[in-house]
C-alpha cells in the first residue's frame, strides 16, 4: 500500500478537518497515512473521531505557513508541515504529499525537493472538474492545466503541458486516448496571440497524443476535450469561475426559496435535481489538483477543503502513485523528445 | 527484558496475588454480527468452526495464563456473556478449538425472562453482569487482583467501572442504587447487586479495564471513565499495556504480534503505528515503548527505524517531547467516577445501540 503524507496544518479548516479525512480514510482503506505538523493537536483531533491507528502515523514538527504568506518567505522555515511534508516524500518516507495550505509555497516546496521529470522544464497544477458528458462511459471529470503553478508559458511549455495531461488522464481517468484541446478565445488556428498559435502548431505536428485542436471558454463543461491545457493565469480564472458558478447556482436557489412560497414548493419538487448538479459540481468530491512534471507527486487541495475532500484527495494521491503517474508522465515525455 | 519506568519498577511488579481475568464474550471474543435479525439467527445457529475470534485474543488469553504461572502464581479466565445458554454448547467447542484455557463462563438465561415477560431484561445487561460478576469476585480468593475485558458495542466500560467502584468501595448503597435505577435495572437485580456490594472486601481489585474498540469508537468517548480503562485498537495494544503492567512477558508480547501478522495480514508498519498512537495516548511512556520495541525490532516483527535518520529523528524526540509524554497515564482513579456524566453521554448511544439491535 501507498504510504501518502499529508499536511496537517496547512488550510483553512487546519488542522481539524485534515484529521477528519485521513481518519476516514484510515477506516476505509489500507492506505498508510502519514500526518505532517503539531503531534499535540493531530492527537487531539483523531482521539475525537473514528479512526484506525494502524494506519495512521505522525511526523511532528512545530510551524506551519500561513495561507497568505509570501511563498519565497516561507520556504525559510524549514520546520514548517508543508516542508517536512515535502521532504519526507523526496527521502522516500512517503510516495506522495498531499496538501491544503499555501499554492505558492507548495509548488515553491516541490520545486525545491523534487526533481523534474527529464524533458520537462516547467511543472503544472492541473486541475479536474466535472464537465457534460457526451457519450455513456465518458469519465465526468475533464483535466484542465496549467490552473496557477506557471503563470505565463512558451510555447514549449504549453506542448509539455499536453503530454502530462495526456499521461495523466491515460493512468487515471483510463482514456485509452484522451483527446487534447488548447483553451483559446476562437477554434481557428491564428488566434490567441505568437504563443498559442506556435502551442497550436507544435502540439499539431506532434505524434502520440490526441490533440483536437482549439477550444473556447464555452467548450470547457462540454465533453468536447479530456485535457485542456493553457496558461496558469487564465487556467486559474476559469476554474475560479466554474467554481462560482456552482456555488452561486445553489446559494440562488436558496435564496429563492425564501422568497415566495410557490417558489419554495417548485424548488421542493427539484430539490434532488438541484442537489445532485451540487454534488456533480462540488470540488469536495474529485479532492485536488495534481501538479505534475515532477518525479515525486503531490496532490494540492482547495484551501477550503472540507474532511471529504481531503479523504477523497488522499485516495486519488494513493490511485496515482499505484498506477506510477510519474513514470507514465516521463514515458511519454520521453516519447515525444 | 523488564519493562515500564524503571525508577517505578519496584511499584509496578505485580504483587504476589491470583489473577482474575472477567472477559466479555461477544465482540471482544468473538467477532459476532448482530446488527441484522439474519445476521443474528446466522450467529445462533453458528457452527463452532464458523465462528471467527478477534484476532489475537486466543493467544492474549494464553498468555496471561502462562505468564502468571511462570511467576507462580495463578490466573483464572472467566466469561460472562450475556447471550443465552443454548449456544453455550457452540461456544464451548469454539473455545476448545482455540485451545483457550477458562475457568467459568456464564450465559444469561434469556429464555426465563421471556417467561416472565420481562422483556426489558432482554436487552439490559448491565443488571445480569454485575450480578455475576460481584458473585464471581465472592467466590474468588480474598487477594486477587482482576482485569476486565469489554469491548464499545455496549455498555461494557460502564458495567466494568461500576464493578470495580463498588469493589474498591468508592460506592454507597445509595449512590449505587440510584444510578442502577437511572440505566432502568430490573428492582429485583438491584437489589441484589446491592445485597452483594454489602459483602465485597471493598479492596481496590480491579487493575485495568481494557475496551477492544471493535466499532472504532472515538477513544476520547472513555475519557470520562478515568485512567482504569483502556480502549485499545487490537490485542496487540492490549498485550504491550499488559507487559508494561507486568503481567505479560516480552516473548508473549511478540508471539501476539507474529499472530497478528501471520494470520490477520498485519505489517511491521501497522503494530509500529499501533505501538506509537499508545505512546501518543499516553497508556506508554516513550522511554519503555522503545525498551519494548528494540527486541521487537530485532526479531523484524517491528520495522527497522532507517539508520541515516538516527541524528534526525534524537531532534524529532527532543521536539516532540512534552509533560505528558515523560509519564504514563495514573493507573488508579482517586474515587468513584461522576457517573452522572457518564450517564448523560453514555445512555442515548445505549439506547441507539438498543434500536439498532446491539449486541448481547
Amino acid at each position: 500500500m501507498p504510504t501518502i503524507a499529508i499536511d496537517a496544518m496547512g488550510g483553512d479548516h487546519a488542522p481539524e478537518d485534515v484529521v477528519k479525512g485521513v481518519a476516514q480514510v484510515s477506516l476505509a482503506t489500507d492506505i498508510e497515512c502519514l500526518l505532517v505538523g503539531d503531534e499535540r493537536r493531530i492527537q487531539e483531533q483523531l482521539e475525537g473521531v473514528s479512526y484506525n491507528p494502524e494506519h495512521i502515523a505522525i511526523l511532528h514538527c512545530r510551524d506551519v505557513i500561513g495561507m497568505a504568506e509570501e511563498p519565497r518567505e516561507a520556504m525559510r522555515r524549514r520546520d514548517a508541515s508543508l516542508l517536512v511534508g515535502t521532504r519526507a516524500v523526496a527521502e522516500g518516507r512517503a510516495d506522495a504529499l498531499v496538501t491544503a495550505g499555501n499554492t505558492g509555497a507548495c509548488i515553491l516546496a516541490c520545486a525545491k525537493h523534487f526533481p523534474l521529470v527529464r524533458g520537462i522544464r516547467r511543472a503544472a497544477l492541473a486541475s479536474v472538474y466535472p464537465r457534460h458528458v457526451e457519450y455513456a462511459g465518458q469519465d465526468r471529470f475533464a483535466l484542465l492545466l496549467d490552473v496557477g503553478a506557471t503563470v505565463r508559458c512558451e510555447p514549449e511549455e504549453l506542448v509539455h503541458f499536453a503530454v502530462m495531461g495526456a499521461g495523466y488522464a491515460r493512468r487515471i481517468s483510463k482514456v485509452a486516448s484522451p483527446r487534447v484541446a488548447l483553451l483559446n478565445m476562437g477554434s481557428e488556428e491564428n488566434k490567441g496571440g505568437e504563443t498559442l498559435v506556435a502551442a497550436h502548431r507544435r502540439l499539431r505536428a506532434l505524434g502520440g497524443i490526441n490533440f483536437v485542436g482549439n477550444v473556447e471558454g464555452n467548450d470547457l463543461v462540454r465533453g468536447r476535450a479530456d485535457v485542456i491545457v493553457c496558461e496558469g493565469l487564465v487556467g486559474n480564472i476559469a476554474l475560479k469561475l466554474i467554481e462560482g458558478v456552482s456555488e452561486v447556482f445553489t446559494d440562488l436557489a436558496s435564496v429563492a426559496a425564501e422568497r415566495r412560497l410557490t417558489w419554495r414548493f417548485g424548488l421542493r419538487l427539484l430539490a434532488r435535481g438541484i442537489e445532485r448538479l451540487r454534488e456533480l459540481t462540488d470540488y469536495a468530491q474529485y479532492g485536488g489538483s495534481p501538479i505534475l512534471g515532477f518525479e515525486r507527486l503531490c496532490i494540492k487541495c482547495h484551501g477550503r477543503s472540507t474532511a471529504q475532500a481531503v479523504a477523497n484527495a488522499v485516495k486519488v494521491a494513493a490511485k496515482a502513485v499505484r498506477d506510477r503517474v510519474p513514470a507514465e508522465i516521463a514515458a511519454a515525455v520521453a516519447a515525444v523528445g | 527484558m523488564r519493562l515500564g519506568n524503571p525508577r517505578r519498577r519496584g511499584r509496578s511488579a505485580p504483587p504476589a496475588t491470583s489473577l482474575v481475568c472477567r472477559w466479555d464474550l461477544d465482540k471482544t471474543y468473538l467477532r459476532s454480527e448482530f446488527t441484522t435479525l439474519r445476521q443474528l439467527l446466522r450467529t445462533a445457529f453458528e457452527r463452532p468452526e464458523q465462528k471467527v475470534d478477534v484476532p489475537g485474543v486466543a493467544e492474549l488469553i494464553r498468555a496471561l495464563k502462562a505468564a502468571a504461572e511462570s511467576r507462580g502464581q495463578t490466573a483464572l479466565v472467566y466469561f460472562v456473556s450475556a447471550s443465552p445458554p443454548q449456544i453455550g454448547k457452540s461456544i464451548r467447542a469454539k473455545l476448545a478449538l482455540d485451545g483457550v484455557p477458562y475457568d467459568g463462563i456464564v450465559f444469561k438465561n434469556q429464555l426465563e425472562h421471556l417467561r416472565r415477560g420481562k422483556f426489558r431484561n432482554l436487552r439490559e445487561h448491565v443488571g445480569f453482569k454485575l450480578v455475576e460478576l460481584l458473585r464471581g469476585h465472592l467466590a474468588a480468593p480474598a487477594d486477587t487482583q482482576e482485569l476486565c475485558f469489554g469491548d464499545d458495542w455496549e455498555s461494557d466500560s460502564l458495567i466494568y467501572s461500576l464493578y470495580a467502584d463498588i469493589l474498591a468501595g468508592h460506592l454507597a448503597a445509595a449512590p449505587l442504587t440510584a444510578i442502577l435505577m437511572r440505566i432502568r435495572v430490573d428492582p429485583l437485580l438491584v437489589a441484589e447487586v446491592i445485597d452483594l456490594a454489602t459483602r465485597v472486601s471493598g479492596r481496590d481489585a480491579v487493575e485495568r479495564i481494557f475496551i477492544n474498540l471493535e466499532r472504532r469508537t472515538p477513544p476520547a468517548t472513555f475519557r470520562l471513565f478515568g485512567p482504569r480503562v483502556v480502549p485499545t485498537f487490537n490485542y496487540f495494544q492490549t498485550a504491550v499495556v499488559l507487559a508494561v503492567m507486568g503481567r505479560l512477558r516480552l516473548e508473549d508480547v511478540t508471539r501476539i504480534g507474529t499472530v497478528l501478522v501471520e494470520r490477520s495480514g498485519y505489517t511491521a508498519r501497522r503494530l509500529d503505528n499501533s505501538l506509537d498512537d499508545l505512546v501518543r495516548r499516553g497508556y506508554l511512556t516513550l522511554p519503555a515503548a522503545e525498551r519494548l520495541a528494540a527486541p521487537l525490532r530485532a526479531t523484524g516483527l517491528l520495522s527497522l527505524p532507517a539508520p541515516r535518520t538516527r541524528w534526525r529523528r534524537m531532534l524529532v524526540r527532543l521536539g516532540r517531547w512534552r509533560p505528558r509524554r515523560s509519564k504514563a497515564r495514573p493507573v488508579t482513579s482517586p474515587g468513584a467516577l461522576d457517573y452522572d456524566a457518564i450517564l448523560a453521554r453514555v445512555q442515548p448511544a445505549a439506547r441507539h445501540a438498543a434500536a439498532s439491535g446491539g449486541t448481547p
